[in-house]
């Protein structure tokens, strides 16, 4: 590029007064979140992210920072439970906040877009709670990572799940095990159920009702009434929580019956609001979601991590009153901390800082065994190239089981608190007769 | 799969009873355009509104039925009252003023009584945690709030029918409905007979806000079930036209039942709005209109 006289040195002008400011600013971490503190998602599972997540930054900062020396700055953003919006706010952060890394999302209808438009813009994306696997499925996204587990795991895992014990427990052979998958129609849900539908026929179950509603829909009793018309054994549910609460409120009065609800996760997994309503009728419902830190045996973590996870419970107990800690606290609050803890230490050390090319070398890097983290999963992101290039291949989801308003983890059998209670016994409402 | 059986039955029976839902929410907005030819975009934030406030009284002073009752009493006035105020801050200064205005009016009120209620009660989905009767007649359930829900929509028709036409009130707002301008000519206090029929708006408000905390959980963005529904009920059957608002209301509802049993809950949608567009078309004064 030719310049002319005065060019050059306005240029060094501009840049002399820049360079100070820079190093000055160099020693905080600017990170922004986007969490859903408004709409629909807020209470199902978006607001105990967000204070996982404010939680391990401020202890993170407590002690100094990342490396004990570099700050965080969470800017936290309202993505109002819109995508139109999280895709404004996201372009906030990243372009006149200037964030480092933008982190966070709770919806999947959020993420889906935000993974590719952050990704071109080769600005570093951490994303905390969205599950759905068309987020990096055969996108080969190069600088979003996500440590949280992917839908096609929860879909596929309630099948795993029950293939092993419908036989045993029900004495109905895999094969004539009738189930029906009902969800909610974005990204999240449909993702989940497709996996279900995957799971269901490879284990030759027949798939007597597969059907998406909308979420904010104000009647669900056409599908209850279909639902009983089709008599399926197991209904696989996907959703958020007005439609969850309304689907169980109608599905009751309508006299549906049936002899295993398996959840996947965002409405199921906040059973607080769900005794709330139905009190003991959510006994013996099952939820897939990455586990809630607490329920796993600490012996089981590598050394430290225990402690960790009481110090968060009893943070967060102390800042809402909540007696349930909801898993979502934990998906915010372990998966900032990978970042925070790991990621961006590595960064620094290996790579000389934490611009975006920096962390992604850092985070494809990183290889954290199973029991690292909080939440009892390993960290390995796929590399580019891998069709979920991204993903934790380590992360893995449980299927947990609520009973007298306890929370137990039934599978993996290996780390299970309870010897899983199906079909519904003859005290729930739900139960066959 | 066999086209006629019980469930098909069930399946209308819960329609008509959804349409007595949405029946009642058509109402108040309905006699509220007709009258002072305003669309209040924000009456089922209204509703939410009172919700909250059968919702809080039930919290502190128990789920019993003479707590609930004296609630909704309470709730059904302050949402009068609501109604009044809102007609006096808001559509009142700007009532000469093109449509557009009052529209972006209440549509910021929409907006702000979502963030208020956000504010004030945090975006967490609460409910009464009533556990009403279930009713099986003829081998089909019938929901019981739903059946209260329905007999009360009725009930409010039937009222409101014979306010408007047996009562020197009524006679005075269905004149004003019919001519805004002669009627001031005629030295008819407009200003009054607009407060009487907000506060009537309201107080339907606050009727439909008691029967849906029955079957609804309570949240800052419930509007967003219903307004648009509501609102699509009302053009449907001709804005201000009530009749017309309680008719569509079970048209839309058997659409969304009926629809949503034989092919899904989401194709459903897809009929009524086809239906509602191509009716925009066939009748665009709304079903009643000759």
């Amino acid at each position: 590029m030719r310049m002319r006289g005065g060019k050059p040195i306005l240029l060094l002008l501009v840049l002399l007064l820049a360079l100070p400011w820079q190093a000055a600013a160099a020693e905080k971490i600017r990170i922004g979140f986007i969490y859903d503190l408004t709409g629909p998602f807020a209470a199902a599972g978006a607001v105990p992210a967000k204070i996982g997540t404010e939680l391990i930054v401020e202890m993170v900062n407590a002690k100094g920072g990342v490396l004990g020396k570099y700050p965080i700055e969470a800017i936290f953003a309202d993505a109002q439970s819109k995508a139109d919006v999280a895709i404004n706010e996201a372009e906030r952060l990243l372009n006149a906040e200037k964030v480092d890394i933008l982190a966070g999302v709770y919806s999947s209808a959020h993420a889906v877009p935000l993974a590719g438009r952050v990704d071109a813009q080769k600005k570093f994306f951490w994303i905390t709670v969205a599950i759905s696997s068309a987020v990096f499925k055969n996108r080969n996204l190069r600088y979003v990572f996500r440590p949280q587990v992917h839908s096609d795991q929860f879909g596929l895992l309630s099948t795993q799940f029950l293939a092993e014990f419908v036989k045993p427990k029900l004495g109905i052979d895999p094969k004539d095990l009738r189930v029906a998958i009902i969800h909610e129609d974005g990204p999240y849900g449909t993702g989940v159920a497709t996996s279900n539908e995957e799971g269901a026929k490879e284990y030759g179950m027949q798939v007597v009702l597969k059907e998406g509603y909308s979420a904010t829909a104000p009647d669900l009793s056409s599908l209850v009434i279909k639902l009983k018309r089709a008599r399926p054994d197991v209904i696989l549910h996907t959703g958020y929580n007005p439609d969850i609460t309304l689907f169980l409120r109608q599905a009751k009065e309508l006299g549906l019956r049936f002899r295993v609800l398996i959840g996947h996760g965002a409405g199921y997994g906040q059973i607080d609001r769900l005794i709330e309503t139905f009190g003991n009728d959510v006994d013996y419902i099952f939820n897939v979601d990455p586990v809630a830190a607490q329920l796993l045996d600490p012996k089981t973590l590598a050394p430290g991590l225990g402690d960790l996870i009481q110090e968060m419970v009893q943070r967060y107990r102390e800042r809402t009153g909540a007696k349930e800690v909801p898993p979502h606290t934990s998906m915010g609050f372990n998966n900032t901390w990978i970042l925070l803890e790991h990621v961006l230490p590595l960064a620094i050390q290996k790579y000389g800082g934490w611009d975006a090319e920096a962390l992604r070398q850092a985070a494809l890097d990183l290889d954290i065994p199973v029991g690292g983290t909080l939440q009892g999963y390993g960290v390995k992101f796929a590399p580019p190239g891998h069709p979920m290039a991204g993903q934790n291949l380590r992360a893995f989801p449980v299927v947990m089981q609520y009973v007298g308003g306890k929370t137990f983890i039934a599978y993996p059998t290996e780390i299970r608190t309870i010897d899983p209670v199906l079909p519904l016994p003859p005290s729930s409402p739900f139960a066959m007769r | 799969m066999p086209v006629f059986d019980i469930f098909l039955l069930e399946a209308i029976v819960n329609g008509i009873l959804l349409g007595g839902v949405l029946a009642l929410l058509a109402l108040g907005l309905n006699l509220i355009f007709g009258v002072i030819d305003v669309v209040w975009i924000a009456y089922a934030e209204l509703v939410m509104g009172g919700m909250y406030l059968i919702y809080w009284a039930t919290r502190l002073l128990g789920t019993s039925w003479p707590v609930l009752l004296g609630a909704s009493v309470v709730a059904i006035a302050l949402v009068a009252v609501m109604g009044v105020l809102v007609h006096v801050l808001i559509i009142s200064p700007i009532l000469d003023t093109p449509p557009i205005n009052q529209l972006l009016a209440t549509g910021g009120l929409l907006f702000f009584l979502q963030s208020f209620a956000t504010l004030l009660f945090g975006a967490d989905f609460r409910n009464l945690g009533l556990h009403l009767p279930i009713l099986n007649f003829l081998g089909m359930y019938i929901s019981f709030a739903r059946l209260l829900a329905f007999a009360a929509a009725v009930l409010g028709m039937l009222g409101l029918y014979f306010l408007l036409t047996r009562t020197y009130l009524g006679t005075a707002i269905r004149a004003i409905a019919q001519d805004r301008e002669v009627m001031v000519l005629m030295g008819v206090n407009t200003k009054k007979l607009y407060l009487i029929t907000s506060a009537i708006g309201g107080g339907l408000a606050g009727l439909a806000a008691l029967l849906l905390s029955l079957q609804y959980d309570v949240h800052p963005f419930i509007g967003l079930t219903f307004g648009p529904i509501t609102f699509m009920i009302c053009v449907l059957g001709g804005l201000g036209n009530m009749l017309g608002g309680f008719i569509a209301a079970f048209i839309m509802s058997q659409f969304i039942s009926i629809g949503g049993l034989y092919y899904s809950i989401e194709v459903a949608y897809v009929m009524a709005f086809v239906f509602f567009i191509v009716m925009m078309f066939l009748r665009p004064e709304g079903l009643l209109r000759r």
